[in-house]
């Protein structure tokens, strides 16, 4: 045994998953509170430990050479993608599950039963940790579909709901055409190196058609799972029903573990053609793009949110993409960047998209309202509560600062590394990539700016008589928060972090860095920005005092009989630029005129429509139910017939298998 | 040795079969309980290890005591009638189970010609499953429906052992604990269906689809 993983590191690390499941124990409890207390209370002890030992292992320290670190007969190994997977988790879900504390009160003041949903919360925290270390394929797909289900069983906490069961269904099917492609995959890898151990996985695209099938797979399985935007349709149905803690998980991390699928797929298989690069970077660019330009058109902020994880996880599929461009061409600095910005871009997302979801769920839950159009002037409200929703929608655009501008640097210089080794054709291409994402960032801004100023400025436009908040909801909003801006302002550690990383999983050599600029710089600019913007505040506030000021209401422009309904509304900000692609957006207008000579009550209504949803999942779901049922036989509710097919299927299955051999 | 235990457990698959009584078939879930105790305890009688006893011993105690009588307090509890009403004759259930097997036994064959398997314990075990679902499709009552899928994992536990002669500890307990929660919960099932149906038939399901 070398280094860390000696046997206290092996005691550690099941110490503590031990304690972690020693939280269901704690659901067993009669009174709810106490359950809600002692097993989320056992928990957070065993993320923060968690995280203590996977900070303290040797990869965050030196390089780990020599052997892979392994448990378990093999089925479970250690090694630097894992370890930062399993980082990102435990950091994300330390402050979700504080934040569980203030929410699922409101669920006991409405007397509706959280026993479950505590019990298959901490299911699925575990067995996503699990995932990113597992390394026998049998033992991966039981994880998976573990936390598949149990973020199920999550989401359907007020199963009365017609639009909860709805919505949690589409997750439902989408995770097991998930897991169906993965079997065919796992099944495809077997086949080839005759293992079941990730790690015996080593496979080269000169070995035929075989291993192109296996890396479509792949993408297409575990893109599902992330939301790449052919395949992104569960998202926004599955989100807004979710009760907020477990869309906040949901958002964060498990769309992550798609990521973690696809770069564990091309450590298989590295180096890669150059196709599978063009081809991932093409599809991120389309989901990034379409992903924030949907997410205008929302009103539902929920929805709206969801939408914005399919623009991050293209963002992050970019840089995937950087990076297998570079693997093809052999270029280790062009990697490097690729992967080093898809890492830490996975990292930040699930700290902003954390945050948000949590933000907006404490609103939604005082409003009892998800409709952007019903909020407003909350500022004076939940002061802190807005700032901290400012701080993560900054972050979520990119905007210098905060954490998310570092990793869309990354990404850009990856840009410019390509066109600057890759001369010929590469460069226009580049540029063109460039604009793209600029683009997306552009309209983020947009985006925020809207959803900022529609719910925390203003005036009210619902009545709001006691707006509720706790002291958890403070400390998990402020985690994040914290996270964000040391992120923004002092990159270093976890540029260092993934440099470390990448040199370790990826083998390539460690005197290529990441960026050869030092990060120190950065710092010190943002701090000048900072100072810069104090210095004018304290230029206002000699201002005020000199001279005075005048205080009125919100958007009063001389106007004596104010009323909310004459603010922007949210469709208005919007209404431009999502009329310019509305053919795709599905955008369209309904406006009540009136042509009487007395003025009548009028009416405007904007919808936005997800095209794949519409075109494509839909009419084929719906062309497959009424081919269906057209045949009598399949419409029996008898389980006999049921399992009659089973026999049929598994006589068809097993005369296949021994016709084959 | 072997091929001795799996023919007398091909027997009893042929009784259930034709048997009418709900009696006859726990008998049989007893008798298969045991053959397959022995089946696996027979190996030690000349290497003995404390170890590989206690997979046996679990078997004897949860197939062949535990779960008769639990099923047995059901049907006393309930008051379920005795007979299992099939939905066909048994006049063709017969021919159509003796069918398969021999369809069974040549597919073994030809496929032993192929890998190294052991016939007789492969085919025994391979039947039983067929027949475990087949006993789910023709008959009438729920109860009967649990004694099918029991005798369908008696069936692949059989067939586990035909394949590798040394079933991997994780495999066996996972059988054991797929029994036991299938019969816990159609206990359950039994009794929450009773208060709220007049009989436990599984026609009368139907009825709780939305």
């Amino acid at each position: 045994m070398n280094g860390f993983f000696s046997n206290t590191g092996n005691i550690l690390f099941a110490a503590v998953f031990a304690i972690q499941f020693l939280a269901i124990v704690f659901t067993g409890l009669k009174n709810d509170r106490r359950a809600l207390y002692y097993s989320n209370f056992v928990l957070l002890i065993g993320l923060v430990s968690g995280l203590f030992v996977t900070l303290s292992s040797k990869l965050f320290f030196a390089l780990p050479t020599g052997p892979q670190n392994s448990l378990l007969n093999n089925w479970i190994r250690l090694d630097g993608l894992s370890f930062y997977f399993l980082f990102v988790i435990q950091l994300a879900a330390i402050p979700t599950t504080l934040y569980n504390f203030s929410y699922l009160r409101h669920y006991m003041e409405k007397k509706i039963g959280i026993k479950n949903f505590i019990l298959f919360y901490i299911l699925t925290i575990i067995s996503t940790q699990v995932i990113v270390i597992a390394n026998q394929a049998v033992f991966f797909l039981v994880c998976w579909e573990v936390m598949s289900i149990s973020a199920y069983f999550c989401m359907i906490l007020e199963k009365e709901k017609e639009e909860v069961q709805k919505g949690s269904f589409y997750y439902f099917a989408a995770s097991h055409v998930v897991v169906f492609i993965l079997y065919i995959f796992f099944f495809l890898l077997h086949h080839q190196t005759g293992s079941w151990f990730l790690s015996d996985y080593h496979l080269s695209f000169e070995d035929g058609a075989v291993i192109s099938t296996i890396f479509i797979l792949s993408f297409i399985g575990f893109g599902i799972k992330a939301g790449f935007m052919p395949f992104h349709f569960w998202l926004p149905q599955a989100h807004p029903v979710a009760p907020t803690v477990m869309s906040a998980f949901l958002s964060g991390v498990i769309i992550k573990t798609g990521i973690y699928g696809i770069i564990r797929t091309f450590l298989f298989i590295k180096p890669v053609p150059e196709w599978s690069g063009w081809l991932v970077l093409i599809v991120s660019m389309i989901s990034a793009v379409f992903g924030v330009w949907y997410a205008l058109a929302q009103h539902d902020i929920k929805k709206l949110l969801a939408y914005h994880s399919v623009e991050n996880i293209g963002i992050i599929g970019i840089g995937i993409g950087i990076g297998f461009i570079g693997s093809a061409n052999n270029l280790p600095a062009v990697e490097f960047l690729g992967f080093g910005g898809a890492l830490l871009h996975t990292l930040n997302h699930a700290i902003f998209k954390s945050l948000l979801f949590i933000g907006s769920g404490i609103v939604c839950q005082n409003l009892d309202t998800r409709n952007i159009e019903l909020m407003g002037g909350l500022v004076h409200r939940a002061g802190y509560i807005a700032l901290f929703f400012l701080i993560g929608s900054v972050a979520i655009s990119g905007i210098p600062p905060l954490n998310g501008f570092i990793s869309e640097f990354v990404i850009f210089t990856g840009f410019f590394s390509i066109a600057g080794e890759l001369k010929n054709y590469y460069p226009i291409l580049m540029l063109i990539m460039v604009v793209g994402l600029a683009f997306v960032g552009g309209l983020a801004v947009a985006c925020f700016t809207k959803v900022n100023a529609i719910i925390f400025l203003g005036s009210e436009r619902k009545e709001v008589k006691h707006f509720h908040t706790t002291i958890y909801d403070y400390l998990s909003l402020g985690i994040f928060a914290a996270l964000c801006i040391a992120i923004g302002f002092y990159p270093a550690p976890f540029v260092e972090i993934v440099q470390r990383v990448i040199a370790a999983s990826f083998n390539i050599q460690p005197s290529s860095t990441l960026i050869n600029m030092d990060w120190f710089y950065l710092s010190a600019i943002f701090g000048s920005i900072v100072l810069g913007i104090a210095a004018l505040l304290l230029v206002k506030l000699w201002h005020h005092k000199k001279y005075g000021s005048r205080v009125s209401g919100a958007w009063a422009c001389g106007y004596e009989n104010l009323s909310p309904r004459m603010q922007y509304t949210a469709s208005s900000f919007a209404d431009e630029i999502n009329t310019i692609s509305g053919s795709i957006l599905l955008y369209n207008k309904e406006i009540d005129k009136s042509e009487k000579p007395f003025p009548t009550p009028l009416k405007f209504e904007s919808h936005s429509r997800d095209f794949v949803d519409r075109k494509l999942a839909m009419p084929a779901y719906g062309f497959l139910k009424s081919f269906i049922s057209k045949i009598g036989i399949f419409n029996q509710t008898d389980i006999r017939y049921y399992i009659a097919f089973i026999l049929i299927i598994i006589t068809i299955y097993s005369l296949i298998a021994f016709l084959w051999t | 040795m072997e091929n001795v235990l799996s023919i007398l457990f091909c027997l009893s698959l042929f009784y259930v079969s034709l048997t009418l009584r709900v009696k006859g078939y726990i008998a049989v879930l007893r008798s298969q309980g045991i053959i397959l105790a022995i089946l696996l305890l027979y190996p030690f009688i000349y290497d003995f290890s404390v170890y590989g006893v206690i997979i046996p011993l679990t078997i004897l105690i949860i197939k062949v005591f535990f779960i008769p009588r639990y099923i047995n307090k059901i049907i006393l509890d309930l008051d379920i009638k005795r007979q299992v009403e099939p939905t066909i004759q048994q006049m063709t259930f017969l021919p159509l189970v003796i069918a398969s097997m021999i369809l069974i036994f040549l597919a073994t064959h030809i496929i032993s010609l192929i890998t190294k398997i052991d016939v007789i314990p492969f085919a025994s075990g391979f039947s039983a499953i067929v027949v475990g679902i087949y006993i789910m499709i023709f008959r009438k009552k729920l109860i009967v429906h649990v004694v099918g899928f029991l005798i369908m994992e008696n069936g692949i536990f059989l067939f586990g052992t035909a394949v590798a002669s040394e079933l991997p500890m994780m495999i066996e307990l996972g059988v054991l604990l797929d029994v036991f929660v299938v019969v816990f919960l159609m206990g359950i099932a039994l009794n929450k269906i009773r208060s709220s149906f007049e009989g436990i038939e599984v026609t009368q399901l139907g009825r709780l689809k939305d």
